[in-house]
């Protein structure tokens, strides 16, 4: 059944100038995309402050799970790994190899998993209010930065806790470098995935898969001499930007070495990478994250 | 009618602009090829909705905008892409600033507290922490939630969680308002506190569109009235004019005639002078 429309022949022209005028729901150039990024600077900085404290409201020990996770995580590892597979021969302090390795990757997972999914999640704040969307990955960060803090804390005292007993030396300050670029790295990867599963929602699943793979190779529970024979693997063992922000952290705090430039700028480039590639490839798209999906 | 001047106190240009949605769902006509087939049975057919056709129009400073239609005829699209929320599919938008929708759908964050949403929310519409303070007082007077702001949001009754909600929508001044049904929640108590304030903000505001079902309302309220049906823009005029017309074409669809409105819908349309715009450099 198709009906005619009918036509009208009037018609009113209307001049308008384009000035004082601005276009609804176009995208932003980049740098003022950035620049109204940081206007919303209060608006990310209370909505990650306002999840931290909320985030496990619905468990008895709350926020205390932040920390028993990692701890567990790495109880059981210890078991499987050190215990049933004893991968701990040949590596020094295993337990605080072992606990570095747990806590520092959740930082990565955390931030990842959860900022995939930033969008998808907060379709009704999306659909009330109109603010940048990088809000939304970017605030998910700050909140896992938060969080990441307790953590790194309970693990400097369980290191210190845990004998063999290390001691602190000057190195330890490199934690804060370490931390500050693993949490670029986190954003640059959660906005490149945001963008991707937001395209792609069946992407989600994935996810959790790849962070398992991930955590396999990264040396969480062995060390990289196991391949030393495996040229092949050995190298690119060490091109794995997680590994290096592991390889850091044991250097400083465990060992007492100064950790290698080479870790360094195999870090610093994935995340230089990371960040350009995937804030350019969320800018994109930004229009888009309105488009209702039916 | 061509007028070579331009055009003063602009203050929103909908320019050719249509909405396409593409909606998951099974489509009985057409041929069942293999490839509908596997779509079908992997659940990923589409079919295209077109919820708004080609609209062109202009509203100016000062002009209260009332929008009417029956259901689905594609006005709260309409107002979403005033809004930004979503993007035409084709045309543009452009305005003086962004108009700003106050609805009941504000984005409430169940795990905390009534006062947090407050934050929240005045943070997610663009304002500073400055900006934000002075205005916490009146808009918890206005929500009426002065004994339970502190308790988490879940604990609250759905009327309290509304009244807190159009409170925190409202709580900015915005320059082009949009209103959409607003005027139907909570109690005769806070209806009577809404009436107020709205009336209020559309006393500053520039340029008002009110959608509403209540042809009394947008006779009181509005100075122009837009008629969309099916899409399609079919009256732009007289406040008196539209609804008188549309509550004659509402009664005869709803005794279940279709050729008397459809005969009234296209007489509309040859009669409605018809806009366009003409972008001076």
């Amino acid at each position: 059944m198709t009906e005619q429309v009918p036509a009208s022949n009037r018609t009113q022209r209307i001049h308008v100038s384009p000035h004082d005028l601005v276009s609804i729901g176009a995208r932003p150039g980049f740098f003022e995309y950035i620049r109204q990024i940081w206007q919303f600077r209060s608006f990310i900085h209370f909505d990650s402050r306002s999840r931290i404290a909320t985030g496990n409201s619905d468990d008895a020990l709350g926020r205390i799970w932040l920390v028993l996770n990692p701890i567990l995580n790495g109880a059981t590892y210890f078991f499987v790994f050190g215990i049933l597979l004893d991968t701990a021969k040949n590596i020094p302090n295993f337990l605080g190899y072992l606990i570095i390795g747990t806590f520092m990757f959740r930082f990565t997972t955390g931030a990842i998993t959860q900022g995939a999914r930033a969008l998808n999640n907060n379709q009704s704040m999306m659909r009330a209010f109109n603010f940048p969307r990088a809000t939304l990955p970017l605030a998910v960060n700050v909140r896992e930065l938060m969080s990441q803090v307790i953590v790194i804390t309970t693990m400097l005292v369980l290191i210190l806790a845990i004998p063999p007993l290390e001691e602190i030396s000057w190195l330890w300050l490199l934690i804060f470098p370490v931390v500050i670029v693993q949490f670029l790295f986190n954003l640059g990867l959660s906005l490149l995935l945001c963008r991707i599963v937001t395209r792609f929602p069946d992407v989600v699943n994935l996810i959790s898969f790849g962070t398992r793979i991930w955590l396999y190779l990264s040396c969480v529970f062995f060390s990289l001499d196991r391949f030393e024979n495996n040229p092949g693997i050995y190298q690119a063992m060490q091109l794995n930007p997680l590994f290096c922000v592991l390889d850091i952290t044991r250097d400083a705090l465990l060992y007492g070495n100064v950790p290698s430039f080479e870790r360094w700028a195999v870090l610093g480039t994935w995340t230089l990478v990371l960040l350009i590639v995937g804030s350019i490839a969320f800018w994109k798209a930004e229009e888009s994250y309105n488009q209702e999906r039916a | 009618m061509t007028g070579e001047n331009l055009e003063k106190d602009v203050a929103v240009v909908v320019d050719h602009v249509s909405m396409t949605y593409k909606v998951r769902a099974k489509d009985d006509e057409g041929k069942r090829t293999l490839r509908r087939r596997v779509r079908d049975f992997i659940g990923t057919t589409t079919v295209d909705v077109h919820a708004l056709k080609e609209l062109t129009f202009v509203a100016h400073r000062g002009e209260s905008v009332g929008v009417i239609g029956t259901n689905g005829s594609g006005k709260s699209t309409l107002m979403k892409i005033l809004t930004g929320q979503i993007n035409p599919t084709s045309g543009n938008v452009h305005a003086t600033s962004t108009p700003v929708m106050l609805g009941v759908n504000a984005a409430l964050q169940p795990q905390i507290s009534g006062d947090d949403n407050i934050t929240l929310g005045c943070l997610a519409m663009g304002m500073t922490r400055r900006q934000l303070e002075p205005k916490r007082e009146s808009i918890i007077a206005l929500a009426g939630l002065q004994d339970s702001i502190h308790l988490p949001l879940k604990s609250y009754s759905s009327g309290m969680s509304a009244r807190l909600q159009f409170a925190i929508a409202t709580s900015i001044d915005p320059d082009i308002l949009i209103i959409d049904e607003a005027l139907n929640t909570g109690d005769a108590q806070f209806r009577e506190k809404t009436r107020q304030h709205l009336d209020s903000l559309r006393g500053q505001a520039g340029c008002v569109f009110l959608v509403s079902h209540s042809l009394g309302t947008i006779r009181e309220m509005c100075s122009r009235v837009l008629w969309i049906e099916r899409g399609v823009l079919i009256m732009d005029g007289d406040p008196e004019e539209v609804t008188e017309q549309y509550d004659s074409y509402a009664g005869q669809m709803g005794r279940g005639r279709v050729k008397a409105p459809r005969k009234q819908r296209n007489a509309l349309m040859e009669q409605l002078v018809k806009t366009e715009v003409v972008w001076s450099p």
